[in-house]
Formats: structure tokens, sequence, C-alpha cells
């Protein structure tokens, strides 16, 4: 991202804390969502609250905060934008993922995603498998090792301790 | 007070229960098994152990999750002694100079005495919940819509004030929190409110998905960056487990007025339990002869957090039990277990249900009995599982709660929602907002909102109620007092000082 903001006559603008401006306009862009997504709402009619009424004054109330945040962000001299990491949220998201779709199967005919479900044993393994690649130093043998152990270990938990109703293996 | 010692013997009587002391000893185990685990905090360990008790009674699965909150209590300091890692918030302080002494090969002394500290902040605080618990029950019937939204008003500041960085990003978080809890059907007309048309949505954002995001996935991903060559786990063989007398000498001050301080600290809402910790930490080191020990070993600054976020723990049940009110996230959770159960918080419960009340209360010391009992023997259990490297024990992590949360509702599609929070917790941390604000205003939304639409009916639209009515006056004035206060400048540099150590 840009730390500068030109203006139409041409000033250089440097964001001074681009942490807080940022995440302000965030809270803003939120605001505004939550705005949006409540206005079909009915309102406040008497002296009753109506559904829409608290989000609407919460969305507000954010907005407000938000536009302050980052009022405080260009101005206030502050910290840089982090560095976000992008292989370890990745692998850990796409192992999380991973175990949503496959635990009972996924049909999205638009975007032609058909998994079909698979059952605790094989969700818990690929998962496992997937999210370990986000670490830097990955072994083989001694992750299939401990994915295999990890899932016996949830199987015998879940499944026969605590008698939950899962489908262990997938169903054809 | 012969009724106190009543409804103690009644409490002890349950309790002692074979099955219910079974269920304890397995709660505090199993949860000092997950709070050790680096990274994973009180919350994400109540969280991830929640479904394994739904198959109790309710009577056991509340004593067990009990068990579990102290387990995992311990747990973390337990991590924070032995490794530079804390688990979680509370524990970050018992790190300073419990590290310190493990480093100079007295971690046996760190840990018992962790243990005879908390054991006695448990004792004190059992006894102060048993007392303070009718009284307050009472409290709860002056209390009307208008003087629980101004309670819950205030819990939310304190959460506000006690955070750390911004006290304006912390607000921000708060009203996040508020704004994401009225995702869902509407309390009194039913109407889906920014559910964009997702069946999954039209039942509200789960907590436990929301709290497992923002305190575990996140957590996973955040450690994941860092260098995990600074994991520096003591390796010398702990002996000695039994502290000097000098060492209980040294320490037995410090014990009393962290337990004080946390017992006091734990009853208000609003996260007492970390910040009990830093605030008898503070003050050890501030009326200390020689305060340039702390931070290099000292046992005072074992003891005292310790102990300070023991009686937090235990006494932050009194808002739930008495007014239903749940202070922290960790109660929350203890809300929607009881909710599964059938059982609702608040005042009723000591009347209608009191064998679960005085029996829980009971178990509480019951618990901390176990802990000071399984522990020591069993440190030798959880160095070892400490040795497990993190590149191993993150993904046994990740799936275990995804498991977690797909069986609370068979829901896939919780499993995604907690996903998706912990890409938002990651990215709050690095833009510096403060989750813990966001989880508590989460989890006190609706009951807030609930409060504020019938005082508001009742008033006949009129907002003055909250400032005529004097206890919700007097509530409100303490919140905006507070408010003002960690705004001042002054006081915030020494808020940041005592949280920068």
């Amino acid at each position: 991202m840009s730390d500068g903001v030109k203006s139409a006559r041409g000033f250089q603008f440097k964001v001074k804390g681009p942490r807080d401006f940022y995440g302000g306009l965030a809270l803003i862009a939120l605001a505004i969502i939550a705005i949006l997504a409540s206005s079909d709402l009915p309102g406040q009619h008497g002296f009753a609250f109506g559904p829409g009424t608290a989000p609407r004054l919460f969305a507000g109330l954010l907005a407000f905060i938000g536009a302050v945040v980052a009022l405080g962000g260009l101005l206030v001299e502050g910290e840089p934008l982090g560095k976000f990491a992008i292989k370890g949220p990745t692998y850990v998201l796409a192992g999380i993922l991973l175990f949503a779709g496959m635990i009972r199967g996924v049909n999205v005919d638009s975007l032609h995603i058909h998994i079909p479900a698979l059952g605790l044993v094989i969700s818990t393994f690929a998962a496992f498998m997937v999210s370990i690649f986000g670490s830097s130093e990955f072994r083989w043998v001694e992750s299939l090792l401990a994915a295999a152990g990890m899932t016996a270990f949830c199987v015998g938990l879940f499944v026969y301790l605590l008698q939950l109703p899962f489908q262990l293996w997938p169903m054809f | 007070m012969s009724e106190l010692l009543a409804n103690l013997a009644l409490g002890f009587q349950i309790a002692a229960n074979p099955f219910n002391i079974g269920f304890c000893l397995l709660g505090a185990l199993v949860g000092t098994l997950v709070g050790v685990l680096p990274g994973i905090g009180t919350v994400a360990t109540v969280a991830m152990l929640l479904p394994i008790t739904f198959g109790l009674p309710p009577v056991g699965a509340l004593i067990m999750l009990a068990g579990i909150y102290y387990g995992a209590q311990y747990g973390g300091s337990t991590t924070s002694i032995l490794v530079n890692i804390p688990g979680e918030a509370t524990s970050v302080i018992t790190c300073l100079d419990g590290h310190q002494m493990a480093r100079e090969g007295r971690a046996g002394a760190a840990l018992s005495i962790a243990a005879i500290g908390s054991f006695f902040a448990g004792c004190v605080a059992t006894v102060l919940v048993a007392a303070l618990g009718g009284p307050l029950t009472g409290l709860a019937l002056l209390f009307g819509p208008a003087e629980y939204f101004a309670l819950m008003v205030l819990g939310l500041i304190f959460a506000v004030v006690l955070a750390k960085g911004s006290v304006l990003k912390s607000i921000a978080m708060v009203v996040t929190g508020l704004l994401l809890s009225m995702v869902g059907s509407d309390l009194e007309t039913g109407a889906g409110r920014m559910t964009f048309d997702v069946a999954e949505l039209s039942d509200g954002i789960g907590f436990t998905n929301v709290a497992m995001g923002l305190f575990g996935f996140a957590e996973i991903i955040r450690n994941l960056e860092m260098s995990q060559e600074s994991r520096d786990i003591v390796k010398a063989k702990i002996s000695g487990l039994m502290p000097t007398r000098q060492d209980l000498i040294d320490s037995s001050g410090a014990i009393a007025r962290g337990t004080l301080l946390g017992s006091i600290l734990g009853i208000l809402p609003g996260g007492g339990a970390v910040v009990a910790s830093f605030a008898a930490y503070t003050f050890e080191k501030r009326i200390s002869k020689n305060p340039e020990r702390f931070g290099r070993g000292a046992i005072q600054g074992v003891a005292a957090p310790e102990s300070a976020n023991n009686a937090a723990a235990q006494t932050s049940f009194i808002p739930l039990l008495t007014l239903g009110i749940p202070p922290n996230a960790v109660m929350a959770l203890m809300v929607g277990a009881m909710t599964i159960h059938g059982i609702v918080p608040g005042p009723q419960v000591m009347t209608k249900q009191p064998e679960l009340f005085w029996g829980m209360i009971a178990s509480m010391w019951l618990g901390n009995l176990m802990l000071i009992i399984i522990n020591l023997p069993l440190v030798g259990v959880w160095v070892t599982l400490l040795r497990v490297p993190y590149r191993l024990l993150y993904p046994s992590i990740i799936v275990f709660c995804c498991i977690g949360i797909y069986s609370i509702n068979n829901s896939p599609t919780d499993v995604l929602i907690a996903a998706i929070f912990g890409l938002v917790g990651y990215w709050l941390v690095k833009h510096d907002f403060e989750p813990a604000p966001l989880v508590l205003a989460f989890v006190l939304g609706p009951l807030m909102e609930e409060n504020l639409r019938r005082a508001m009916l009742i008033a006949r639209g009129d907002a003055t109620v909250f400032l005529t009515r004097p206890i919700s006056a007097g509530l409100i004035a303490i919140s905006a007092f507070l408010l003002i206060l960690a705004m001042l400048p002054m006081i915030r540099k020494r808020r940041d000082e005592v949280f920068v150590e």
C-alpha cells in the first residue's frame, strides 16, 4: 500500500500513522456494510425500538470512531504497517477450510465445487497434513506419523469416548 | 452464618459424590493438559473442551468445566515458568520472574509457590463467593432493565480501560463486538438482521466460533510468524519441588495481598483475572524493600500474580451466578454451557437449583485442591509435553479445534466462521486492536440490547431514565469517570508503563 495520498492540487500528503489510518478506514467500511445490511429493517415506532434501531445506532457510532482513528493516523506520527505473513495463514486456513468442506461434503453448483462427505478420519488427516505445510521446518515422515497419531487420538476421544455422532468413513 | 455453613455442607455433599469428584479431577487434568500447550490461553482451552462436557448431567458438566478453567489457568503458569512463552494474558506477568527463577534452577520452587498461592487464593475466594452469593442475589432484585444496562456499560468500560493500547481503538472494538452480536434474528420481532440471506446466520454468529477464531486460530497464525528458536525451555532437571522455609516466609505476604487484590478485581465485570495479576505484581514491586529484585527471579513476583489471578478467576463467578452477567469471555462460555443444559444463569439459580449453585462452589475448592495434588507430581509430564516441537503441535491444535467447533452443532459453516475470525484476529493484532473487548461486547451484546430496549420502553422513550434512577446513574457516573481517567495523558502514560513491564 502506498504511504502518500495525492490531492487534487498535487500536494503530497504523507499518512503519518498508516497502521491507525488503514485500521480506521476498515472500521468505517465495516460500519457502512452494517448500515447497508440493516437498511431494510424497520426502525423506531412510538417509544419502542425497532429491529433496525440498535444496529444503525451502533454502526453510526462505529463509523464516527473509525473516522477519528483514521484522522488520528493521518495527522499523528505512528507505527508503520505491520508485515503480513502469507505462507503460514494460507496453509492454516486451507487446512481449516478443507476440514469444513470434507467432513460433510459441499455442493456449490455455481462454482462447480462438489466434494462428497468424506467422514472424520480422512478430513482430520487431510486438514493436519495441509496445515502442517505452514511451518518453515517441514519433515515428511514425522508429519505423516503425527497426522496418523492425531487422527487416531481424535477418533478415539470424540467417537469412542465421548460418543459424539460422527461419520467416520466416506459413504458411497 | 449457620445458613452459610449449611449451604456449604450441602455443596460439599454434592461435590463429594464420587462421580462429581471424578469429573472435577478429569476437568482439572485435561484443562492443565491443554492449558500447558504454548500459545493456547484459557478461553481457547475452555472453548476447545466445551463439547466434551455435553453428554454429562448438568451438575457434573459445570463442575468439570470449572475444573477445566482452573486447570487451564494453572497450566498457563506452568508454561510461563518453564518456557518463555506465556500461554495467555494472565500468565504474562508470571513469565517475568517465574522464568528467571527457572533459569536459576529454582523451577521447582516457582511451580510449587504458584500452586500454593493459587490454592490459598482459591480457598479464600471460595468462602467469598459463598458469603457474597446470597446478599448479591438480593441486590439483583433492585435491578431493573436500566440498571442492568448501566452495569454492562460499566463492564465494557472496564474492559476498555484495562485493555492495553489506545482507549479509542478499544472502544471501537467494543462497538464492533456489539454490532456483530446483532447479526441474526431480532429478539422481539424475529426479523433477520444483517444476515445477508445466509440461512446459517439467522441464529446469529456462535460465540464459540468467534472465540476460537480470535483466540485460537489467530494466535496460531501469529505464532507461526515468530521464529521458534526463541522458545527457551528449561533444560535442567527439575529438582527440589518443595519450596524452602525461607521461600514460604518471603512469599506469604505477597500471597495474602495478591489474594485480596484479585478477589476484589475479579468481582468487577470486564476481564478481572488479567488485570488482577498485573495489579498485584505492580503493587508488590512498589511496596518491596528491594524492587530491583523484580524481573530477576523474585519469588514474590510469582506468588502475588498467581494468587491474584486465581482469586479473580474464582470471584468472577459472582456476577455470573448472582446477576446473570458474564464478566469475561470464559464466563461467557460458561453461559453457553449452562444454556445447553437448560440452566439460565442469574439470581434464580441459587433459589431454584441450590444443589447446582453450592455444588459448584464446593467443587471450586476441590478443584484447587486437586490442582495442587496432581500438578506437582505431574510436572515431569508437562515438561515432556512442552518439548513437543511447535511444528507438530499447531496442526494438532488446529484439527482439534475444527472437530470441537464442528461437534457443537454438527455444522461445517461454524468451522468456516471460526476460520474467518481467525483471519480477522490476525488483522486486528497487526493493527494494534485488542480482541478482548470485542469478545466481551459480543457476549454482552444481546443482553445489553434487550435491557436497553426494555428500559426505553418502560420510560416511554425517555433516554434520561439511565441518569434519573439512582443505581443506574451511579454506575454510569463511575463509567464516565473511568473513561475520562483513562483518557488523561498522564495516567495513560503510567498505564502503558505497567503493560510494558
